[in-house]
């Protein structure tokens, strides 16, 4: 149609004529259409990456926390673990292990202390753990091998960043460092663990895995497990034995229901949810965001309409109808959103392109959000874009003539 | 039946107390074919009676047929498309839009009548050609002298083929060349038998006239029917200082004036008696060449 496209070289002429104007509204769809196609898709990555990190453990893994269990599953029971005096003990271990269906199990504890390696000194994060880790967390090694029971209490592995702060970037087998006045080997050091950057589990590239009775004995006797990494025989019979395990721990523990066994999915899916509610939350300020952005497109026509009265006015004079005239500035609006929109996708994937490169976050593109804000944009624009014009098209063309 | 017929028209500003009234039960019939001055002192009514015959105004009351259809009470769209076919408006200030290139502003009106975009441009630039500006299609209006501004701005006027063309002051911001320049594109198109109606306070311009209207405080004083190249014989009486005679004024038919000045002793010409003397010797001569046509 000739008046579409009439419109269209229209638009583009008045935008040219006010270039910056037309820029700066653009840039609030832009950064509209930015912020909501950013935010979900970091979420989504992060969402990603824990699902990964989960993939290190098998399926049939699940874990033992202390606390009671809470209608929200195992977040807050795992919030409730860090309270030093809920640890689980060695005998917990010991009752989860003979538990029937239980294959493995090992136990995760922190211990404190500094550790002197070469020429550094440096207080990682240390994890006490049996021989058996790697059964159950599937992690492949950068070099050496994790500590074996024939190693007896002597033996250290490394996680990555860890090795590098304490030996200064070698990755060798066979350093030694000093930890509580005992020397110990370095046996292995892990390679990267994908561990969720925003995940309550702690960050194992910075950890020094120790033996647990090396440690306990360390640290006079007793030493708190935080959590136990247990596997079943099969994921088919998982229920069944972690429904066992808890009920072994509450005869334990005298009937008292003070510990938590879920499967780690469970575990990873609460984090996840946890990280989608947050992504939507921010996402529904990025939303708003973009209606902001459509407010700016708004008084972008306002102005607009307003300076180009005369023109409406001449335009009717001559013969256009309220709609031709409406039609005319809607045009212009959509134009305007829809470059504004475009330009907010171009500059959301250069963005996450940028993120994945340098950073640790491994945002992804959500097409179904690119899509979706671009079109909402789009709609705002128009849909405040159009108002303004309502209001030139209704003028009376003498009305319009004389305005000044 | 006349193409413009307006009966009591009517047009009031403000409120109550501050009521000013633009038109006072103004009744105009105007033919198909005339050509139509309107004279009058600044604030008579002229421009408001424009707007309203343009239909880009509405009367407060009264009823305003064009060709026959009652149009004083249309909406704004029915309006608009009267405005399109019937009406072409020339406006003091050129009123062009500046982004747009010459033989884009005279194709306006046809964008709006939905004509496709090839057509409407050959018909723009034909009429281009018409008012003489065939080599400025591609100009912008700043680009242009007021006098080939005007001229586009007939030219978009005329594109529709209007039955009715109307100037408000249409050289009113031009110097003496742009204007006969422009009064004479007004005169051709009247001479094709368009009906034109301008507003002017140049008494020598009422000469492209068929008619004389003469407004005052909203209302029509006097209305008289002239011949073409004739000074309307009121609007010689707001004539500035006429000057002595000279083979110029000859030329431009001042001196047939004066001798019809001088036969008619009760127009209200009293200044131009001593040169009275001088044009009658001439009146004979004169007459006859300036006469027809």
């Amino acid at each position: 149609m000739s008046l579409r496209s009439e419109n269209l070289r229209l638009a583009y002429r008045s935008l040219q004529a006010a270039k910056a104007r037309s820029f700066l509204t653009m840039l609030g769809i832009v950064i509209g259409v930015m912020a909501v196609s950013l935010v979900v898709g970091i979420g989504q990555g992060v969402k990603q990456q824990i699902a990964d990190g989960l993939k290190q453990f098998g399926k049939n893994v699940f874990v033992v926390q202390p606390g009671r269990p809470q209608s929200n599953g195992a977040l807050f029971a795992g919030l409730a673990g860090a309270r030093s005096s809920d640890l689980l003990t060695a005998q917990d271990l010991k009752t989860v292990q003979k538990t029937a269906g239980v294959t493995d199990a090992v136990p995760l504890s922190t211990a404190s202390g500094s550790m002197t390696g070469d020429y550094t000194v440096q207080t990682p994060f240390i994890i006490a753990t049996t021989p058996s880790f790697p059964d159950i967390v599937h992690q492949p090694m950068l070099a050496g091998g994790f500590f074996e029971p024939s190693d007896g209490s002597k033996a250290v592995v490394l996680g990555m960043q860890a090795a590098q702060k304490l030996f200064n970037n070698s990755t060798e087998v066979g350093q030694v460092l000093a930890w509580r006045g005992h020397r110990f080997m370095v046996a292995g050091i892990f390679d990267n663990f994908k561990a969720p950057p925003l995940s309550m589990e702690a960050d194992f590239n910075d950890a020094v895995f120790v033996p647990y009775t090396a440690a306990q004995k360390l640290s006079g006797g007793t030493l708190g497990i935080y959590k136990i990494l247990a596997k079943s025989h099969s994921s088919r019979d998982m229920t069944q034995t972690i429904s066992a395990v808890n009920d072994s721990l509450m005869a334990a523990h005298g009937g008292s229901q003070d510990t938590t066994v879920a499967p780690v999915s469970v575990v990873g899916d609460t984090s996840s949810q946890t990280i989608h509610l947050l992504t939507m939350l921010v996402a529904g300020a990025a939303v708003i965001a973009l209606i902001v952005g459509g407010v700016g497109i708004m008084d972008v026509m306002l102005v607009s309409v307003t300076e180009r009265m005369y023109e409406i006015g001449l335009r009717k004079a001559i013969g256009a109808t309220n709609q031709q005239i409406m039609r005319q500035f809607v045009v212009e609006a959509f134009v305007l959103s829809a470059w504004g929109a475009l330009l907010g996708v171009a500059l959301s994937c250069a963005v996450v392109g940028l993120l994945r490169a340098y950073t640790s976050l491994q945002a992804v593109l959500v097409w179904q959000v690119l899509v979706l804000a671009a079109l909402l944009a789009v709609v705002i624009g128009v849909f405040f874009g159009s108002m303004p014009a309502l209001k030139a098209a209704r003028k009376d063309p003498i009305e319009a003539l004389r305005h000044d | 039946m006349a193409l413009i017929e307006l009966k009591d028209v009517s047009k009031l500003y403000g409120f109550g107390d501050a009521t000013s009234v633009a038109l006072d039960e103004v009744c105009l019939t105007i033919e198909q074919g005339e050509c139509v001055a309107i004279m009058g002192p600044s604030g008579s009514g002229k421009s408001t009676l424009m707007n309203v015959v343009g239909l880009i105004d509405r009367p407060t009351h009264g009823d305003y047929h064009l060709s026959g259809k009652k149009v004083s009470r249309l909406g704004g769209n029915q309006r608009a498309r009267q405005r399109r076919d019937k009406i072409g408006f020339i406006f003091q200030s050129f009123n062009l839009l500046p982004n747009l290139t010459a033989v884009e502003n005279v194709a306006l009106p046809l964008l709006y009548k939905g004509m496709p975009q090839g057509r409407r441009t050959k018909k723009a630039w034909d009429m281009l050609e018409r008012v003489g500006l065939g080599d400025r299609g591609y100009y912008y209006p700043r680009q242009l002298s007021g006098g080939q501004k005007q001229s586009v701005a007939i030219a978009r006027a005329l594109v529709n083929a209007p039955q009715l063309i109307i100037a408000d002051e249409p050289t009113g911001n031009l110097d003496s060349n742009s204007s006969r320049l422009v009064m004479e594109l007004l005169s051709e198109i009247h001479k094709t038998g368009n009906t034109v109606l301008f507003v002017t306070h140049n008494p020598e311009l009422t000469r492209f006239a068929t008619r004389v209207v003469y407004m005052q405080d909203g209302a029509i004083k006097h209305d008289e029917k002239t011949r073409l190249g004739e000074v309307g014989r009121y609007a010689r009486a707001v004539m500035y200082a006429v000057p002595e005679t000279t083979e110029e004024d000859d030329l431009a038919g001042v001196s047939l004036l004066m001798s019809i000045l001088g036969k008619h002793n009760d127009s209200p010409a009293p200044r131009k008696r001593t040169s009275h003397a001088k044009t009658k010797d001439r009146k004979t001569t004169s007459r006859r060449k300036k006469v027809p046509e």
